[in-house]
This record gives C-alpha cells, structure tokens and sequence, in this order.
C-alpha cells in the first residue's frame, strides 16, 4: 500500500534534504537497480543518513543505454551505469562530504568534460516531455506523487467546469491524434462513439497496451513510470463519450507494467478516483485490467476486443466500425495508452497550450497537422539508445544526432528505420532531399514511404543488410499472423520465403517483381492491418534499396556484410602481424597461422560467425 | 479516504510543498560544508539541529544540502545560506545553538547575523 | 433499401445487405470459398474481393460481408480486384495442390501452376466446418488450433471428439468443399448394424422408398432441432416450406361397429441368444437387416458387403433362432426356412459366397416351395442338419478363410464341425408384440398360451374372436407368411363386410338387462363382463349392458348387489315357475 499521508510524515519528509531517484524501469532493473538501491539503503544506514536522504524509485528515465540511473535531487545530478560494488564510494564522496563524482557521470562520446546535470545532457536537453512529464521524478506506486504535481486536477476541473460535449470540443481543438500508430484525430473518435447509439446504454473507454512492435516500449515506460496519467485520461474520456465501464489490454509480456496499474487502479479507488460517485459528483466509472496472452495481433482493435470478450483475438472486418459495434457489440473507444496520457495536460492547460506544440495548421480541420510531442524509441546504431519525447516537426538530424549522439563508431548513417514492422525505411536521400532534414509527423513519414506507426525508429549504418532488416519484420509478423485470411498467412509464408531464398545466394531474377506483385496483393487483399501493412519494410527497401536486392541476387553479395552465407572473410596479409587473436576467437579453427606470422581463413570450415572480425585489433580480418 | 474536489486540492498543495526538496523550488537554502575537516568540527550536530528545527517549526520551504570542504578548515564547521534572489552569505565557527540563531534570524528573518557572518556574496552554489 | 451499381447494372438490396446478394441478384458470379448460404459470412478466404468506390475514393473489399449503402459502385472484376482474387487463388494453390475445388478455381483465372510451389495439403482453411458446427448445430466440436501458417482445424485441445461434444450430425463434412472433414467410427462398437448404416442415417428420412405415405418423417430422438434448438437446416433447404417442428401427435375419437386387429408380430431379439454373437461380433445380422441389405433402395444399393466394405466369401444362415427351442420359443415361426432359402439364392446370384444353411428341418410346405427348396440345393447351397452351438472370431486376424466361425453340430454326418464365414444371418423368431397384453385387452381379446392373439376356433372360425364384432388377422394371430396373411386378411374383411352388408345383426336371445331403478351406479358389474359389455351412463348414473355385446353369461346378474341386472328369460320369477312346473 502506499505511504499514509498523515500530517506528521509529511513533515517529517520535509525535512529530507536529499531525494535519491533510482531508475527502477524494466531496463534497469534487469540490470540490477534494485541492487544498487538496496546498496543506497545499506550505506544510508550505515552513514545513519535515512533521516535527511530519502532513496525513491522511479519509473524509465529515459536513457536506457546508459543504466542504471541515479538522479540525486535537487542537485539534478545524474549518474550512469552503477553497480551495487560503486555505490559505498559514491555515499560517501557525494553523500556524505558533498563531493559529486565525476566518473559515474555521464561523458559525451567526443571524450570531452564530464556532463553532471541531466537537463545538461544533449539526451535529454532537446525533448520535451508531456506524457513522460512525471518520468524520473515520481515513484509510480505511489499516488501522492501524482498528486503533488497536479494530478486529477484535470478530472477535478472537468467535473466542476465542463460538459461532456465541451470535453470533446476541447479534444477536438486540440487536434490530438492517435498515439498507437492510425493518427486518427481523437476528438473525431470521441464525438463518433459520444453519438453512437447503444441498445441498453453501455459503452466502453478501452486502453491498448499490448504494445507488440519488437523493441517499442513507450507505452510500457508511461505505465510503469506514469500510470495515473492513463487512468486519468480514461475518466476525462469516459466521462466525455458516456462509458460505463473501462479496460485496459496489457501485454502478457509486461508483468511490471501490469502490477503498476492495478496498484495504481487500487489506489485511486481508495481515494474515491475511480469507482461511484467520482470526487463526490454522479460520475461513475471503473476500469478493470485484462492480460493479454502473448498475441501481437491482439493490438488491432478487433481482435482485442474478441479478446477482452473471451474469443479467440482474430480481428473482423472493420466495416462497421468499433466506435458504432465493438465491445459486446456496444460503442467503444479505442486508445493507444500514449494517447491517453495526453488526455488531462490538453485538459488541465487547454487545447490552445496543446497546439503550439507540432506541426501544420489545425484551425479549419483536425486532420491538417500533427501537435503536441510524439514518444519515440530510439533505438540501433546510434550512441545514445533509450526512450524520447520530442515535439512533433522535430527533425532526424535532431533527434538521430543532437538526442542520439550521432552513429556509434563513426559509421556512416544509412537508414532509419520508423513504425515498427508495419513501417519502412528511409534512405539518406529521398528524391532529392536529404532525409534527416524530414521534419517528423504522422504526415510527412507517411508521404515519404513510412509511418508514424507506435514510435519505433531504428537507425542503421552501412554494415546493416536492409533485406536482413526487411526478412527480420516478415518473419515476425509471419509468426504473430493470426493465419484467418489467405493474403496475410500465406503472402507472408511465401515473402519469408523469398526473401530468405535471397539471403542464402538463390536469388532469382523475378524475385523483385513477385515481391511487389504479392506485397500489392496483401496491401488490398488483407483482413486487417497486420496484413495490410506487413509488406511495408518490403516494398519500401525494395524501392530505396534495389541495387542491395540486385547485388544479393545477381552479384551473390551482401553489401552489408550481413548475409552469412554471402559474406566471406579473409585476412589481409599487409595488415596481419601474426598475433593469433583471431584464431584463439574462432570457434571452427578454420584460422590456421603461426605466431607472428600471418594468418589465413580457411574458406571450408568458416561459419561466417564474425568473430575474427570483432577479435582483430588491427583491421586485419576483411568482411566481403 | 474519499476525496472531494476541495479535498484533493488540499492534499496537492500540502504535498507539494514536501516536493519542494525533491525539485529545488525552495525559497532558500542552506548548505553546511561537510569535509572532513568540517565533519571532525562537529559539522554533523550542526546540520541535525539544523533538520530538527526546521522539523519542529514545519517549515517545508528551505533546503539543506550539503557540500565538501569551502577551504577555510580552521573555521569550520560553516554554513552558507542562499535567499532565492539574495546573494550568499557564509557563516563561520558555528555550533548548534548558533546554527538556530541564523535560522530564525536570517533564513525566517531575512536578517543577516553579522556576528557569525564571514562574507557576503563570495560563491553561487549551483 | 439502397440502390447500388454493380458493374454498371443497378440493383436494389437492404442497408448493410452484403453486396454479394446484389451480385446473386443481377446474376453475376463472384467466386467465394468461404461463405455458404447458411452462415454468417466470414471474410476469411479473400477470393471474392471487389473493387469498390464510396466517395470518390477505391477501396478493395470483400463483397460477402461489405454493407450496401445508397450510390455504391461496385466493379468485380477490375483489375486491382482480379489481381488479389489471383494472388490469393496462386498462393492456395501452392499450398493445396492437388485439391480439386482450387484447381478448377485457379484454372478459371489462368494458374495453371502457382509460382509458390507445391503443396499437399486437402484443408483450404476456410473454417466452414467450424462455423456450422458452432453457429448452426451449436455443439462447438470443432475449432481452430495455433496461429498463421500453423493453423489448422482441430477439436478443442486436440481431444479425440466424443459423445460431448461431437454429436456425428455430419454437417461439417456436408459443407466441406474438399473432402478434408469425413465422419468415423470412433466409437468402436463391434457388431452394430447401425454402424453398417442399415438404419437411416439422418434424422429426418424416409424410411423406406414404398412407404406410404411417401414422405420423410424426422425421428424426435435423433433430432438437433428438437433436442437442442439448433440445426434447423432441413426447414431452411425445403422450397415449398413443408417442415413444421410444431408438430405433435392428435388424438381421435371414432365410434366404429367392427374393429379388425392386425398389429403384426415383433422380431425376436437375437441378443439374448449370446452365443450367436449378435451385436458383440462384425457381421452378424438379423434376417431382416440382411433382407434390407439386399434390397435395391437398401443402403447398399443391393449388394452383399461385410462392414468393412468386402464382399463375404462365405455367408452362414442359422434357421430356428428362438423358434423351436425349450429355452425360447417352442413354436415354428413358419417363415424362416423359405426365406433362408430365398436368401442362398440371391447370394448365389449376386456373388461367389458359399452359403451354408444349419437347420433343423426344411419346413416347405405351401405351393412350389419344395420344388424352390430342390432349385436352391442345385445352386450350390450347403445344409448342415444340427444346432450351432456359438460362434467365435476367427483365430489370427481371420483373414485367411473367414472373420468367424461356426461350431455346429452335424447330425446327419454325426461330427462338430467348425465352419469359417464371414457373415452370419440369424432367421429369428416371429415373437408377439411386447405390449401385446394390453392391446388384448382394450379389445377384449383371449390370448393363447404363445402369446398370439386367440382365434374364436382353430379349424373353422381362424379370423373371429370371443368377442363379437372384434376380427384378428395376420402374425398377430400366429406366424404366417404372405399368401397366409392375405387369405386371413381377405375372409376377415369378407366377414365385416357381410355384416355391414346385411344392415342388422342376428344375435342370441340371452341376455342381461339392468333395471335402472334398482341400479345404484356402484359399477361392479363394469369391471366383471368378460366381453366388457357394460358402460357407465355418467348422466343418469347407472349402468347399461350393450345388447350386441351381451352373451348372457349371467355374472354380472350374479354380482350385482343391488339385484339390479336380470338375465332376459332367466328373471327369479320366472326360474321359480320352471321349477314349480317340472316338479309340480
């Protein structure tokens, strides 16, 4: 349960000096920052320190790629990649003499000075954080946290201000767009299922955190860090179309995330949040939450809702839409949890606040723009990996190099990777423009030959293989195809084929123009958008990387250097000083060389695993 | 406990005024320098005593840090108070009843206690 | 309504009717493999998909489940539309090569060959096997396991169906379009002709082609709809509408001056007789599940097959199966050891089966049956005089010389003998009904000690009963065959007839008259007349003896307590004054 609020703790936290905010996001915590916390707490009594340093844990900071993370407030110090081992040291400098620690610190790749606030970082000094405004700062299974900084004050204000239909007017000025990938404008769905008509009056305020895209977890860093903002959002939602009842569909694969919101769903109920007579008005509403069962195609609204109902999750044609028939058959309204956590700030701060954040002109029509911030994982080749919240018209450039740090190892940036398995990829010049000059919003990715999708965007170098990547996304969603319809099952069956057929050398000629004719095909023919978009990544490299497909299939060669069975390694004989590293790494003694001499691979018994390549220390070992 | 409008309005207000220490919007600060050198001048009562006060008075808007050696080690332990938009002001030889002297006096107060006082204005603490 | 173009031709259907009835419609053909009249539609296969324009903007859909509605434009075979309706046709053909229903398909749209491959899969995957078996029969026996390329239909979790869930309505396989769904036998009950289909196979049937009247009748047992509520399929395919499930039996009331009764006889059940190994082995019949069997509108077309699908190579006919036996029946049945020999025949004409015939004696005694009996022992067939003492499964998987063989006694070589067959045909008694007691007594009839209705007199009244009025006729009297039952049939109508003819009724002077003064309505006298010739008068509250009926046996005159009934001629009074006259 979380801390009682009575008056005397209360004070008594204020005389904390020093709140310690460990990041305890899935991330880090399956790098031990619950160690490194239980550390913290060791040497705080040891120090006898509990009285004025208080040891908090928060949801995802934010940057992944360098956990775990302490931020010590207020100093807003951060410090990156702690181990439990480091912790007594840093008590005691920082902690107990005043010191802060410069080699726990995080350091710029240029190897220049030591960077020791947070907000001084370039991770984190370009985005702006709206749903992930509470992220680092609050611990997530305690509601008082989400209280202090202004929590509910939305519902409050909703309830004693403003009618359901001012709610959807508001939202619809806001020009708020679906977070989970449709960019469909929020209001336009709420005022839809708020006029849709239900037999006996039920409708439903859903919330899709199945979140399936490989590698996507936005939606997984606002619940564990931030849920109270979707519960909220819900009840301003609810509230606005006149549901009766809400879920919330999270992943089977989540169990933190599950765990957060049914504490926090405990939590608001205590405090009369949620429940019957809401804040003391008429308004009443409960959310339930229901686990998934480790389907990625339970993310289409259709098949959740089967799911929800105790079907198995195939999606149905979506002729009739699920704001008019959708849970049992009643009106329902779908959002993305990313979605929802906008929800109260454009209440709270007003749709005018909301728009002067993003792109295009809303005034005449929702649809003309993309406002507010996006969540994106940034993920690949870049230095800094982790989660952002940037605001809508940023630029690639900006996000890939000022927040991403630019290309690991100083490779050379090839694509970038956006939407997840529904989405494609984008080369460095696009028609004549350079593509990390795009300024990012739903509109833009989608002209380019992409999409918005979830937030996935994956960054690659010139030793990315883009049929790998293509191969990669077909043969997950092959496996998460529900199988229902002929386009999806078999189209993606037979690309996975293709395309691994191309990988290994047997390539054929009319490989191109079949994987065009089948990818067109399922793009019309499919059942839903699993299929409908499956061939995305295909079509897409296929357009902006041909001459990678037509090396594969006429040269026999990966670019890339990926493809196993296109790739040989060899050792240059000008380079190689005989020092046996790259025998001593390969597990098929396929290197034969004496000490000092130079070495050779021998072609037959090569798997084409890599190893002498990453072993060699003098760029010996040539990946052809 | 149910909460109403008014209710959680109320529950905001008192919890942020604790959150103060978490995100540095205290009206003002004070830090005690806590080398080693201050440490042995008994840099640790003087901080307690401080913390107990405040405790005791309910005061939520003042934080207290603290910091490694300031360089004057023969006159520890000290203290430096910064008023939000006020300069700095170092306090040197203090002891626990003095440190509660520049509390009421200077940090309540907003009068400085020149008696302790060492110099105005020196350093910004970040 | 809405109206719609359809490939430039208008068409009305209902908002939200799916424009593949618009199609029906205007008689233009989109291919479907998934949807079927009886269900909803699914979407899943994708072959009908259609170009559509809705507000200046195409869109592909699938015409089965796509809503009408006012001023949509519908092209079926553009070439967005043709392209998927060929992809989707080449990729099920890569995967089910060599199934009829997509070669056609495929050829029809020029795929000869897919450029995916091969395959040989028989499941086309278009799940209408589970959608009738879960929306129309409602007994949820079958379902779809795993996902995308794995999926397959299945029974839920893979349990072997059982009695539970799979009620064997056979539904699923009528809709199947490849033969990948069949029904099996998986019960595994040996030697049960119901598993040899002699019986009908649906709930609804005909029960054979001469019946009269020659309409299908729906037994209430076997069926869904009336058991369960689902189903309904038969009311649903029946053009002129003639299924009413609302049927129930009526009953009538017909005041009738003569009854003739001829309920027939009931098969003896060959089950008791365990040694023959009725309903424990394969292939051993009844005579008239064999005479079924052999019938051309039977279930076999008329030819002779074990269970299994084979001809016999050897067929045993055992005469005098609960006939003539201490155990069972003491009497002949009459008709067996014609028709025994009737069935050698036709087995000798229809296949090369040995037949043996084990039997007591050959009773042919009626008009070219002895000279029948001589053709039949010339064809070839084998008579063994003895009993069989039980029959067993042959040794080994028997099928070297028969599935069973017989061990019977040969008296006339006076050996045991050990015949293998592979069919046995029991000739089981002609038995009185079950419930044979209580239709005696509705009609007043006397039964003999058989049980077969008793005949007024053995030799010169075989159709008349004690009971005037009241005629019997056919097995119900005693085991006859054919000639016998119409000559018994035609004198008993000749004998109703002269009596309706003549207008009037000659009937003997004696009689019991109740006086109705006296009569206080106790109706004891109801419950005693043997002839059941007295009613109750519930108006006036006294008994009435029916004069017809009366045969002036005088107990009722005895019984009345009230001395209320008086035999007609035999009144105290006047017995007092015949014996006053003898003596006197």
């Amino acid at each position: 349960m979380f801390e009682s609020t009575s008056h005397e703790d209360r004070a008594g936290q204020a005389t904390q000096r020093l709140h310690l905010m460990v990041c305890a996001g899935t991330g880090c915590v399956s790098n031990n920052s619950m160690k490194v916390k239980a550390a913290l707490e060791e040497e705080l009594a040891k120090h006898d320190l509990t009285r004025e340093i208080k040891v908090v844990a928060t949801g995802c900071n934010g940057f992944c790629g360098v956990g775990p993370l302490l931020l010590v407030q207020p100093d807003g110090i951060l410090y990156q990649k702690l181990k439990p081992s480091q912790i007594p040291a840093l008590v005691e400098e920082h902690l107990v003499k005043g010191r802060p620690v410069e080699k726990h610190m995080y350091h710029p790749p240029e190897g220049e000075q030591p960077v020791p606030l947070m907000n001084d970082i370039p991770f984190f000094k370009k985005q702006v954080l709206i749903t992930l405004r509470n992220r680092g700062l609050i611990d997530p299974e305690n509601i008082d946290d989400y209280i202090a900084r202004d929590g509910y004050q939305a519902l409050a204000k909703m309830l004693t201000q403003l009618t359901p239909e001012q709610v959807v007017e508001e939202v619809k000025a806001s020009a708020l767009r679906g977070r989970g990938g449709g960019g469909f404008p929020t209001g336009v769905k709420w005022e839809t299922c708020r006029n849709a008509h239900s037999e006996d009056g039920a409708k439903y305020v859903i919330c899709n955190a199945d979140e399936g895209d490989p590698g996507a977890f936005m939606d997984r860093s606002i619940i564990e860090g931030n849920p109270h903002s979707v519960i909220e959002g819900m009840l301003i939602g609810a509230y606005a179309i006149g549901a009766t009842r809400g879920y919330i569909y999270v992943r089977l694969e989540y169990p933190l995330a599950l765990k957060r919101f049914q504490l926090a769903l405990e939590q608001a109920r205590a405090y009369g949040l949620l429940g019957e007579k809401i804040l003391g008005t008429d308004f009443n509403l409960d959310i339930e939450v229901h686990r998934g069962a480790g389907a990625f195609v339970c993310g289409e609204a259709t098949a959740l809702m089967a799911s929800i109902e105790g079907r198995v999750g195939e999606p149905r044609a979506k002729y009739v839409h699920t704001v008019e028939r959708g849970l049992w058959n009643r009106p329902s309204c779908l959002n993305n949890v990313e979605t929802w956590a906008n929800v109260p700030l454009i209440i709270r701060e007003g749709a005018k606040w909301f728009t002067k954040l993003g792109t295009g002109d809303v005034s005449e029509n929702p649809w003309g723009g993309s406002k507010g911030t996006k969540v994106f994982s940034l993920a690949g080749k870049v230095n800094n990996t982790g989660l952002v919240e940037v605001p809508m018209g940023i630029t690639l450039r900006e996000i890939i190099y000022d927040i991403g740090g630019g290309i690991q190892d100083g490779k050379k940036f090839k694509a970038v990777q956006t939407g997840g398995p529904s989405g494609g990829c984008l080369p460095e010049r696009l028609l004549d423009v350079d593509i990390l000059d795009l300024e990012v919003d739903f509109d833009t990715l989608v002209k380019a030959g992409s999409m918005m999708g979830s937030g996935g965007m994956v960054v690659m170098a010139e030793d990315d293989c883009m049929i790998d990547v293509a191969r990669y996304f077909i043969e997950f969603l092959m496996g998460e195809s529900c199988g229902k319809c002929t386009p999806c099952r078999e189209g993606l069956r037979n690309m996975a084929k293709i395309l691994k057929r191309i990988c290994d050398g047997e390539g054929r000629e009319s490989d191109i123009e079949l994987l065009e004719e089948l990818g067109h095909a399922m793009m019309d023919g499919s059942l839903c958008g699993l299929g409908t978009s499956a061939p995305n990544p295909v079509i897409s490299t296929i357009r902006y990387f041909r001459d990678e497909f037509e090396a594969h299939i006429r040269d026999k060669k990966c670019p890339a250097g990926v493809c196993r069975e296109l790739v040989e390694y060899s050792i240059d004989s000008d380079r190689c000083n005989g020092c046996t590293l790259c025998a001593q790494a390969c597990p098929a003694r396929a290197i034969v060389g004496e000490q000092k001499q130079v070495h050779a691979v021998e072609q037959t018994h090569c798997t084409k695993c890599g190893a002498c390549y990453d072993a060699c220390n003098f760029h010996a070992v040539i990946r052809n | 406990m149910k909460l109403t409008v008014d209710k959680l309005a109320q529950l905001r207000d008192e919890l942020q005024a604790q959150k103060a220490a978490r995100e540095g919007e205290a009206r003002a600060q004070v830090t005690v320098h806590m080398g080693t050198c201050g440490i042995s001048a008994g840099a640790r009562e003087v901080m307690n005593a401080l913390l107990d006060a405040l405790r005791e008075r309910q005061i939520t808007d003042v934080r207290v840090t603290t910091s490694g050696c300031a360089g004057l080690c023969s006159s520890e332990p000290m203290a430096t108070v910064q008023i939000r938009d006020a300069a700095p002001v170092k306090y040197v030889d203090l002891s626990a009843s003095k440190i509660i002297r520049v509390l009421d006096e200077h940090v309540l107060g907003g009068q400085v206690v020149k008696e302790f006082a060492l110099a105005v204005g020196s350093e910004r603490i970040a | 309504m809405v109206t719609i173009e359809i490939d430039g031709q208008s068409v009305q259907l209902e908002d939200g009717e799916p424009i593949l009835r618009g199609a029906e419609k205007l008689g233009i053909r989109i291919p479907t493999l998934c949807s079927h009249p009886w269900l909803e539609p699914s979407g899943a296969c994708r072959v009908c998909s259609v170009e559509i324009i809705r507000r200046g903007k195409s869109r592909i859909v699938t015409a089965c489940n796509y809503p009408a509605s006012d001023g949509l434009v519908v092209k079926t075979a553009s070439e967005s539309a043709l392209a998927v309706r060929r992809m989707v046709l080449e990729m099920q053909l890569a995967r089910c090569s060599h199934v009829p229903v997509i070669q056609e398909l495929a050829r029809e749209y020029g795929i000869e060959k897919s450029r995916f491959g091969e395959g040989t899969e028989t499941c086309i995957l278009c799940g209408l096997c589970v959608r009738v078996c879960e929306e129309l029969v409602q007994a949820n026996a079958l379902c779809f396991a795993e996902r995308g390329t794995e999926r397959f239909v299945s029974t839920p979790f893979g349990v072997e169906a059982d009695e539970n869930s799979c009620i064997a309505c056979g539904a699923c396989v009528s809709v199947c379009p490849t033969d990948h769904v069949s029904l099996e036998d998986h019960a595994q009950r040996p030697g049960e002709p119901q598993d040899f289909y002699l019986g009908p196979k649906t709930a609804i049937n005909l029960p054979f082609q001469q019946a009269v009247p020659k309409v299908p009748w729906i037994d209430p047992v076997a069926c869904i709809k009336l058991q369960t509520g689902g189903c309904g399929v038969c009311a649903q395919v029946c053009e002129p509408g003639a299924i009413d499930y609302e049927q129930q039996d009526e009953e009538f009331e017909v005041e009738v001056g003569q009854i003739l009764v001829t309920t027939g006889y009931q098969p003896f059940e060959t089950k008791a007789m365990a040694q023959y190994g009725y309903g424990r082995l394969d292939n051993v019949i009844t005579a008239l599940e064999f005479e079924h069997m052999l019938n051309s509108t039977g279930p076999t077309g008329g030819k002779v097959v074990c269970k299994g699908g084979e001809t016999p190579r050897a067929i045993g006919i055992v005469h005098c199966v609960g006939s003539r036996d201490e155990n069972q029946h003491r009497y002949c049945s009459r008709v067996c050891c014609m028709y025994a020999l009737k069935f050698a025949h036709l087995v000798a004409e229809r296949t090369d089966a040995e037949v043996y015939q084990f039997y007591i004696d050959m009773r042919a005694y009626g008009k070219g049956y002895e000279e029948f009996y001589s053709r039949v022992l010339q064809e070839g067939t084998t008579v063994i005089r003895g009993k069989v003492a039980e029959v067993v499964p042959a040794l080994g998987n028997g099928s070297r010389e028969g599935h069973m063989v017989i061990r019977c006694e040969d008296t006339l070589v006076g050996k045991f003998r050990e015949i293998p067959v592979d069919m046995l045909v029991l000739c089981n008694a002609l038995e009185p009904h079950q419930d044979s007691g209580n239709v005696a007594n509705i009609f007043s009839l006397s039964r003999s000690p058989d049980g077969f209705f008793l005949e007024r007199h053995p030799k010169l009244d075989p159709v008349g009963t004690m009971t005037d009025g009241v005629y019997i006729a056919g097995t119900c009297q005693s085991p006859k065959d054919i000639p016998d039952t119409v000559a018994q049939a035609q004198a008993a109508a000749a004998r109703i007839l002269a009596l309706i003819g003549k207008g009037e009724v000659l009937i003997d002077p004696v009689r019991a008259a109740v006086n109705e003064q006296n009569c206080s309505g106790c109706r004891m006298c109801n419950a005693l007349c043997p002839y059941q010739a007295i009613t109750f008068n519930e108006e006036d509250s006294v008994s009435e003896v029916n004069q017809t009926l009366c045969k002036g046996c005088g107990t009722c005159v005895a019984a009345c307590p009230a001395g209320a009934i008086a035999g007609s001629g035999f009144t105290d009074d006047q017995i007092l004054t015949e014996l006053e006259a003898i003596l006197v």
